[in-house]
């Protein structure tokens, strides 16, 4: 096992190697260009479920306006207190640095778990598109409690749509990052421009003088549809907060903030959370009500702005399905050697599209975005522990690099013990990272300390 | 020049994008002409910001 996890690590060891090096004085980018990629990366096909899920699950306009305000802060808050000063200290990416603190072979296993999330997670994508382009096919779109595929129409789209993402992302990463790019700003617009239309339909008057109203009685009323749970405030904030919580409590987006001048640039996370998890929510929501709370994105899309609906909502699951599936084929790079980039992201694309074809990986979107960080925050914690907690209890960091670990014994088993607490502990699924976060701190630095001293007693 | 050119009307047509709701919001037009408006203004940004893009320097992943 041993040996197999150190021939895995190898492998990344290469696929990594031009970050190996912490990030130079002159290669580092101005403010703007981390405004600028923020405002980018937060508009995304899951937006049109994500928003629509809140209305479904009965959340009332005050909870969801107060939710999403504080919730969005405190992930602000948590790229700019958490993830950008061990950024900007260390230079280096989260994959180097957890490669110090855990070991190579740690570091292959949370890569492959990250790959089977980013399929899952590309496979959402994927499944929302179809929806869009099923309307035009008059094939019904999977209701809420679906969990197979629902028709043979809906199997072959998703295959059709998952088939033209994946060979779009074997034949050229740069140049459609670059579309997406182009395409971000227009989609954030047509998320505003199909709410705006929906709303006279609600029966909104020109004057707004019963826009409060509406959105109180028509829009977020309060009242989940049948089957669904009821989320209030907590939820709202908990949700707006770990939605990324992989990149900033899981410190993934190190690789971003190393090239940041000051840790102070992890405010410019706000340019993105708040037009994407705020505004483009609530504009879902308003369409998902105009056309009587049904869960369907291509519906939704079509109705409130016609063909351009269409062609965001299919862009928008293309353009974030794609560096999904490239970051899924680089991490499965570690278990497939010698496989040529395309092939390694041909398979990934083949597995994410088999995901697809399930409507359980967009109609329990929201659930799954819980899990998802919940899963790799873990490693956040412990990485987050041995850079501060560490040093202050005069506890020598970086043992497994310097005494050449394939695996830190003791963040194994805080990541795996971590994960088996929370997933007992009676709390509503949103609510379990955080005391699971302050778990994984505690119990790591409590057994390093432990290790310490039994090779200090060993020693002797 | 160009490039400058190409940037003025990628951002009109992205002003248009979010005119056109607007005034059917305000009931000055129609649902069929905002489709139809909205669907011109997205093709229009789709081109020119591609030759914006096209035209400046690579951008620097941060």
């Amino acid at each position: 096992m041993g040996s197999r996890l150190s021939a895995l690590s190898g492998r990344l060891d290469k696929l990594y190697e031009f970050d190996r090096e912490p990030v130079t004085a002159d290669k580092l980018q101005p403010w703007t260009k981390f405004a600028g990629l923020y405002a980018g990366e937060h508009v995304a096909a899951t937006e049109f479920v994500i928003g629509a899920f809140f209305v479904l699950h009965g959340v009332t306009a005050g909870d969801l306006l107060l939710g999403l305000l504080f919730g969005n802060l405190l992930a602000v808050f948590s790229w700019t207190f958490i993830c950008a000063p061990i950024a900007v200290r260390t230079r280096l990416t989260l994959y180097w640095y957890v490669r110090k603190v855990a070991g190579p072979g740690l570091m292959a296993i949370y890569n492959i778990a990250n790959a089977v999330l980013y399929c899952i997670l590309a496979g959402a994508m994927i499944a929302v598109s179809a929806t869009a382009v099923g309307l035009a096919f008059r094939i019904k779109s999977p209701s809420l409690s679906d969990i197979l595929p629902t028709s043979l129409g809906w199997v072959l789209i998703v295959f059709v749509l998952g088939t033209l993402f994946t060979l779009l992302a074997v034949l050229g990463f740069e140049k459609l990052s670059r579309f997406a790019q182009v395409a971000s700003p227009w989609i954030f617009v047509i998320f505003i421009a199909g709410a705006l239309a929906a709303l006279p339909r609600l029966g909104v008057r020109p004057d707004l003088s019963n826009l409060v109203e509406i959105a109180r009685t028509k829009i977020w009323t309060g009242v989940p549809v049948a089957g669904q749970a009821k989320l209030g405030f907590g939820h709202i904030l908990f949700f707006a907060w770990f939605c990324n919580l992989a990149m900033h409590v899981g410190l993934s987006d190190m690789a971003v903030f190393r090239y940041a001048k000051r840790w102070t640039y992890g405010l410019f996370s706000a340019f993105g959370v708040y037009p994407g998890h705020m505004l483009a929510w609530a504009a879902s929501g308003v369409m998902v009500a105009a056309i009587g709370r049904e869960m369907n994105p291509g519906l939704m899309a079509y109705e409130t702005a016609g063909f351009a609906g269409v062609g965001a909502l299919l862009l928008a699951g293309w353009t974030t399905a794609n560096p999904t599936l490239y970051r899924a084929g680089l991490a499965l790079q570690t278990v497939t050697p010698n496989w040529p980039r395309w092939k390694v992201t041909l398979a990934a694309g083949a597995a994410t599209t088999v995901l697809a074809c399930f409507p359980v990986v967009f109609m329990k979107l929201l659930d799954y975005v819980a899990l998802y960080g919940l899963i790799l925050m873990p490693i956040g914690a412990i990485v987050f522990a041995e850079h501060w907690i560490l040093p202050r209890l005069g506890i020598e960091p970086f043992r497994a690099e310097k005494l050449g670990w394939v695996v830190n014994p003791a963040a194994l088993a805080v990541w795996a013990g971590t994960l088996g607490v929370v997933f007992l502990l009676p709390l509503h699924l949103y609510f379990k990272w955080l005391p699971g976060y302050g778990l994984a701190l505690a119990s790591y630095s409590v057994l390093s300390a432990f290790g310490r001293k039994k090779a200090a007693g060993g020693a002797r | 020049m160009k490039r400058v050119v190409y940037a003025v009307l990628a951002l009109l047509s992205l002003a248009l994008c979010l005119l056109f709701p607007i005034r059917l919001f305000l009931g000055d037009v129609t649902f069929v002409r905002y489709k139809f408006g909205l669907i011109f203004s997205s093709l229009a940004w789709l081109v020119f910001a591609t030759l914006w893009a096209a035209g400046g320097k690579a951008g620097k992943k941060p």
